[in-house]
C-alpha cells in the first residue's frame, strides 16, 4: 500500500475498555479523494474508531499512519494540526458563543501564533474565512445568532463547519444526519458531497440510503472486528453483511 | 459585512474617557484626604479584582489564592522601598512587584493546567496560606507580624522630573496605572488569544480538538492574571508605605472573589465596582458597627446578590439599559 494514495492507514488498531474489546485489529485504509463510510450496528466501535484516530483515546496496541507518519496516541491538538478534523456524533460546539466566533475561533486554529494584543475583529482574512465557512454549510445571515439557540439541524451543520474550518486534508463525520429531518438530511448529503470533492471524507452514518449515495468506499464494523470491506454494490451483495446488519 | 466590523463597539471609548474623567476630578470635590484616599485604595483593590476576573471570568478558573500575587507584589515593592531611594525608586518598586508576582505566577501556572475546578481553587488557596505563615514566622526578611515599614518613593518620570506624592497626584497615577491595565486587559480578552481562552471556557475538549494548546494558554493567562495582581499590591505597598502578612491573608483572596461576584464576573469594570461597594459597605458597618462584624452584612449582601442579580452590579445595570 503506497502512503500517497492513501494519507489514512490504521494497522492492527485495537482498543479496550477493562475486559470490552470495543476494536479489535482493525486494518484500513483510505484512499485519497473518497468518501469511505464505516458502518455498523450501535455499539460496533465506530466511534471508539474515531476517538483512536482523533487522539481522544490512546489505542492499546496497534498503529495510525497519516500520510505514512506514525500520529498514534498524539494528543489530539496535534493530530488537528496536521489536518485531521471531526464532527460529533452528539453536537459538541461553544453554545454560548456566536454562530460567527464558533467558527472564527476554529479558523483562527491555522495561525502560527495567536497574538494577544490584536483586536480579534481587525483579523480580516480570519473573519472572512469564517464567513466564507459560514456560507457553505448554509448558515448565512446567522453569523450573530447565538449557537445554543440555533436548530437541532443548524446546531448539526454547525458542527461540520467548525471541523471544516480548520482546513483539515482528512475529514472524519459522526453521524452527522443524527436527528434530522429529511428535508435537512438531504440539505447535509449535498454540502457532504460539495466538500468531498476536494477532501477525504471518513463518514459514519447510520441512515443506508445516505451512505449509498455518498461513499466510494464500505467497511462494516460489528463487534469491534471489521466484517466486510468493499464498494457499496460489494456491500449491498454481501449475505454476511445482510445477516448481521442490513436485515434485508 | 466582515471587513466594516470595527474593533470596540462605537462610543466605548467615550464612556470609558467620561468615566476616567470623572474619577480623577470627583475627588477634588470630597471634604477630606481619608475620602479620597478611599477612592484611591478603591481603584488598587478594584485592580486586584480585575486581575481575578481574566481567570474567573475568562477561562473559568476561580482562583481563591489571588492574595499571593498581590502580597508577593507588595513585598517587592517594600524591598525595593527600603533598599533604594533612587530617583527611580517608583518604577523600580513597581518592577520588583512585578517580577515577585511573576515567579510566584509561574508556579501557579504550572499547576493551573493539571488541577481543575475546585483543585485548582483549593490548591490556590493552601499555597497562598503557606506563603502568609512564611511571611508571619520568617520575621528577620519579612519583618513578621510588624510586616516593613519605609517611606513612599517620590513620583518621577524617566529622571525628568520628581517630586513627593501628594494625596492627589498619588490618586492620579493610580487612576492612570488602572486605567491603562484596564484598557490592556479588555484588549487581550478580545484578542485571538482571549477568545481561545474564552473557547476553552466553554468547551474545552473542543478546543483542544480544533488545534489548540489548551495548557500553553491557561498558563499564559495565569500569568497574566499574576502580573496585574501583583502590579495592584506593588501600588498598595506604595500607597501605604507599609506591607502586611495581612495581604497574603485568605480573606483577602475571598475578598477579591466577593468583588468579582458583586460587580459583574467577566467584565473587568464591574469588579472595580465591586471593590468599591464592597469597600464602602465595609466602611459604613465599620463606623456603626464593630469592625469584626462586617463580613455579617457583606455575606447576607453577597447572598442576596448570588440570588437575585447572578450577572453582578454592572451585568444587571448593563441589562435595564439595554431595555
Ligand atoms: N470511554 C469508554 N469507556 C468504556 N467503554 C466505552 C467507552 N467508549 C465506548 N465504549 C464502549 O465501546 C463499545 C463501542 O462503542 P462506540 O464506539 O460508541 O460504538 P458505535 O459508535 O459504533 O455505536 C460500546 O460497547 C461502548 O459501550
Ligand atoms: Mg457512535
Amino acid at each position: 500500500m503506497s502512503d500517497s494514495t492513501y494519507p489514512l492507514i490504521t494497522k492492527k488498531l485495537t482498543m479496550h475498555f477493562g475486559g470490552l474489546a470495543a476494536l479489535e485489529d482493525i486494518d484500513l485504509a483510505v484512499e485519497r479523494g473518497t468518501t469511505h463510510a464505516i458502518i455498523g450496528p450501535n455499539g460496533a466501535g465506530k466511534s471508539t474508531f474515531f476517538n483512536c484516530l482523533t487522539g481522544l483515546l490512546r489505542p492499546t496496541s496497534g498503529r495510525v499512519l497519516l500520510e505514512g507518519q506514525d500520529i498514534t496516541g498524539l494528543p489530539p491538538e496535534r493530530i488537528s494540526q496536521r489536518g485531521v478534523a471531526r464532527s460529533y456524533q452528539i453536537t459538541n460546539i461553544f453554545p454560548g458563543s456566536t454562530c460567527l466566533e464558533n467558527i472564527r475561533v476554529a479558523v483562527q486554529s491555522r495561525q502560527p501564533t495567536s497574538s494577544f494584543l490584536q483586536h480579534h475583529r481587525t483579523d480580516a482574512t480570519t473573519l472572512e474565512g469564517a464567513v466564507g465557512i459560514i456560507e457553505t454549510i448554509g448558515l448565512g445571515g446567522k453569523e450573530d445568532v447565538m449557537a445554543s439557540s440555533l436548530s437541532h439541524g443548524e446546531q448539526r451543520n454547525l458542527e461540520i463547519g467548525i471541523a471544516l474550518a480548520t482546513a483539515p486534508t482528512l475529514l472524519c463525520l459522526d453521524e452527522p444526519t443524527a436527528g434530522m429531518s429529511a428535508s435537512e438530511t438531504r440539505d447535509v448529503v449535498e454540502l457532504i458531497r460539495r466538500i468531498g470533492a476536494s477532501l477525504t471524507i471518513l463518514i459514519v452514518e447510520h441512515d443506508m440510503q445516505v451512505v449509498m449515495s455518498l461513499a466510494q468506499r464500505i467497511t462494516v464494523l460489528d463487534y469491534g472486528q471489521v466484517l466486510a470491506q468493499g464498494t457499496p454494490d460489494e456491500i449491498q451483495a454481501n449475505p454476511q453483511v445482510q445477516e448481521a446488519y442490513l436485515k434485508i | 459585512m466582515a471587513g466594516t466590523r470595527s474593533a470596540e463597539k462605537p462610543g466605548f471609548w467615550i464612556a470609558f474617557l467620561v468615566v476616567v474623567a470623572v474619577l480623577a476630578v470627583v475627588p477634588l470635590w470630597f471634604p477630606n484626604s481619608f475620602w479620597q484616599r478611599l477612592l484611591t485604595e478603591v481603584l488598587i483593590l478594584g485592580l486586584l479584582a480585575m486581575s481575578s476576573d481574566l481567570l474567573i471570568g475568562y477561562v473559568g478558573m476561580v482562583s481563591f489564592g489571588h492574595a499571593l500575587f498581590f502580597g508577593t507584589g507588595c513585598y517587592g515593592a517594600a524591598y525595593a522601598l527600603t533598599w533604594t531611594e533612587s530617583p527611580f525608586a517608583l518604577w523600580l518598586a513597581l518592577l520588583l512587584g512585578l517580577a515577585g508576582a511573576a515567579v510566584m505566577g509561574i508556579f501557579v501556572a504550572f499547576y493551573s493546567t493539571r488541577l481543575r475546578d475546585i483543585y485548582f481553587s483549593i490548591t490556590t488557596l493552601v499555597f497562598a496560606q503557606i506563603f502568609w505563615v512564611i511571611v508571619f514566622t520568617w520575621t528577620d526578611v519579612t519583618g513578621g507580624e510588624n510586616g516593613l515599614v519605609f517611606s513612599p518613593p517620590r513620583l518621577s518620570f524617566l529622571g525628568l522630573f520628581a517630586a513627593e506624592f501628594t494625596t492627589m497626584s498619588m490618586h492620579w497615577f493610580v487612576l492612570a496605572v488602572v486605567a491603562l491595565c484596564y484598557v490592556f486587559c479588555r484588549r487581550v480578552t478580545q484578542s485571538p488569544f482571549g477568545k481561545v481562552l474564552q473557547a476553552i471556557r466553554e468547551n474545552e475538549p473542543r478546543t483542544r480538538a480544533i488545534g489548540y494548546n489548551v495548557e500553553r494558554h491557561k498558563m499564559g493567562m495565569v500569568m497574566l492574571s499574576a502580573l496585574v495582581a501583583g502590579l495592584s499590591g506593588a501600588l498598595y505597598g506604595i500607597f501605604n508605605a507599609y506591607a502586611a502578612p495581612d495581604y497574603f491573608f485568605f480573606l483577602q483572596s475571598g475578598e477579591t472573589v466577593i468583588y468579582n461576584v458583586l460587580g459583574g464576573i467577566g467584565t473587568l469594570a464591574g469588579p472595580v465596582l465591586g471593590a468599591g461597594v464592597f469597600v464602602l459597605l465595609k466602611e459604613l458597618f465599620s463606623t456603626y458597627w464593630s469592625p469584626e462584624y462586617y463580613l455579617i452584612p457583606v455575606g447576607l449582601l453577597f447572598t442576596i446578590m448570588v440570588i437575585y442579580m447572578p450577572q453582578g452590579l454592572l451585568g444587571f445595570l448593563r441589562h435595564k439599559l439595554n431595555e
